[in-house]
């Protein structure tokens, strides 16, 4: 109980430090703006603002720590699609997959990206969801507001079949071949987000991703909790498959476990059922450890397939 | 488990159709700009190349120390979603190069931010509309010259500060038509991307004349110029 709230503590954290990178990525564009044209804390002021002045002060002290600020302020940028932190590249699977259908070509640094994330899913398998990714904390903001007008309304529960996700995927990639890669700021919620925080901030203007914004924040809201993150979003499904058999996953003792209750099953964002051992999807979002009453939930070592140990050792 | 796949192939097919609908979202923007192209950042390959890798990640937007890239709405068109532009007019190149140093699908190819990387920059090619410009009209500007990256190589003066565009060195940043006093802009930047009017404005300007100076031979200080 204790450590599920904790993951759900911290997953709230690191998925608003998320969003807060986000702004200060977008923001330090007027950075590198101010830094080249004026190079002065007392001018920016002047210009633009007390505000604007504290920022970049902090700015400039945090990136001179590492040597030159202008230099080192520009081995930072971009969006959860691709995105480079004091000059590691990260790159989204989709992107990799999406570059190489179109021009079947992969730079170096972009394939480099790809391992984080990838060795993420393989070793805890769909944490993006629940620990990276912007858009689920809007999605569990939406899915806590859900529960709190449940008491008023009755919502209803959708549910679709994976393949969905597969085809949107299939599909996502053949538009892209087709038109651009363009149009997957569209169909990804969280792209969708950063393209909003970012053309909010960095320009102040209002993104068309907005717009898709709002219509995945209505499924979630209408047809079932978290629907977006289950049944639309292709990332989710991907690092879904990729940490099919993650070294850490949900276990279940299955000697403390009540046969009748269905209490995890029940409470899970991502319709995984712990209960069965059923734990393909799982977010690690620790939802299930906090609300199992008898505490045979945990995240560990994935436990090997009960045939092997006995062929292993004779 | 057959009932199953039929469901699994069921959902994918209808989850495959729905991003196919996304390019009649791009319909909804405005008509009148889908046809123009666009001013891409500095080291952009052909547009078709370019479009094949820019993944519209927006790391060049954000690195751009001049604020001069931005990213492009539903304007264009869907195929050209969030992938960077420069609007010259409003914010000119400074070719500073940041931009290729961070594109990750080198759909901006690397160039240094040196003389010759300057010089190896072709984002398009400036056009002087003589009937708007300043000192064509006799009245002595220079203003785009100041502006120009490469002075005396893209751009030389002709007589009373007339501009005179080199097209093969120009590089097509822009500061030219951002610098230019004249409402709307003499000067402008054709895209590379619209090869078909760069070769009809050089083959307009071919058959053209060179403009010959507005003031007679001789001409005094208070004379007025020819036309």
């Amino acid at each position: 109980m204790r450590a599920g709230r904790t993951l759900l503590v911290v997953s709230i954290l690191t998925r608003t430090g998320v969003v807060l990178l986000l702004c200060f990525l977008a923001l330090l564009t007027n950075y590198h703006n101010l830094k080249r044209s004026y190079n002065s804390p007392r001018l920016v002021e002047l210009s633009e603002g007390k505000a604007m002045r504290v920022f970049y002060e902090k700015t400039d002290a945090l990136f001179s720590r590492f040597g030159d600020p202008a230099v080192e302020a520009q081995k930072s940028g971009g969006m959860t699609w691709s995105i480079r932190l004091g000059g590691i590249p990260f790159t989204d699977p989709i992107a990799a997959l999406s570059v190489l259908v179109k021009s079947r070509h992969w730079e170096l640094g972009f394939a480099l990206g790809l391992l984080i994330p990838l060795s993420l899913a393989l070793l805890f398998g769909r944490v993006f969801c629940a620990y990276i990714c912007p858009a689920s904390l809007l999605f569990f903001a939406i899915s806590r507001l859900r529960l709190l007008l449940a008491k008023f309304f009755w919502f209803p529960e959708w549910s679709l079949h994976r393949g969905f996700c597969w085809g949107i995927l299939a599909g996502g990639l053949a538009t892209a071949l087709w038109i651009g890669h363009g149009v997957w700021t569209l169909v990804l919620p969280y792209f969708a987000l950063g393209q909003t925080l970012f053309h909010g901030i960095a320009y102040g203007a209002i993104s068309f991703s907005l717009g898709s914004l709002v219509v995945f924040g209505l499924l979630d809201l209408v047809m079932g909790k978290q629907f977006t993150c289950r049944y639309i979003c292709p990332t989710g499904r991907l690092l879904g498959a990729i940490g099919r058999k993650s070294v850490f996953a949900l276990e279940r003792d299955a000697d403390e476990c009540i046969e009748a209750c269905t209490s995890c099953i029940d409470v899970c964002p991502m319709k995984v059922q712990p209960k069965f051992d059923e734990t393909r999807d799982c977010s690690m979002c620790g939802e299930c450890l906090t609300i199992c009453p008898t505490k045979c939930l945990s995240i560990g070592l994935r436990k090997a397939s009960a045939a092997q140990p006995e062929t292993s050792a004779p | 488990m057959k009932l199953n796949r039929l469901g699994f192939l069921r959902a994918f097919v209808a989850g495959a159709v729905v991003p196919l609908f996304y390019p009649l979202l791009g319909r909804l923007g405005a008509q009148t700009r889908r046809g123009r192209k666009l001013l891409r950042p500095p080291g952009a390959q052909p547009e078709a190349d370019f479009l094949q890798n820019c993944i519209a990640c927006g790391q060049c937007a954000n690195v751009c120390p001049n604020k001069c890239i931005t990213l492009v709405g539903l304007e264009a068109g869907i195929e050209h979603l969030g992938t960077p532009k420069i609007d010259a007019r409003a914010q000119a190149c400074i070719l500073c190069m940041a931009c290729t140093q961070v594109c990750p699908t080198q759909a901006l190819e690397k160039l240094e931010p040196t003389e010759e990387g300057k010089r190896a920059v072709k984002m398009g090619l400036a056009f002087v509309s003589e009937d708007h410009c300043y000192s064509y009209a006799g009245r002595t500007c220079g203003v785009c010259y100041r502006a120009c990256p490469l002075p005396g190589e893209a751009m030389t003066l002709g007589v009373y500060e007339t501009p005179i565009v080199h097209p093969d060195h120009c590089v097509g940043c822009g500061l030219c038509e951002q610098a230019c006093v004249q409402m709307p802009q003499a000067i402008r930047i054709v895209p590379q991307a619209d090869q078909t009017r760069i070769d009809a404005l050089l083959e307009r300007r071919r058959k053209l004349k060179p403009p010959a100076s507005p003031w007679k031979q001789g001409a005094k200080w208070d004379d007025p110029p020819n036309r």
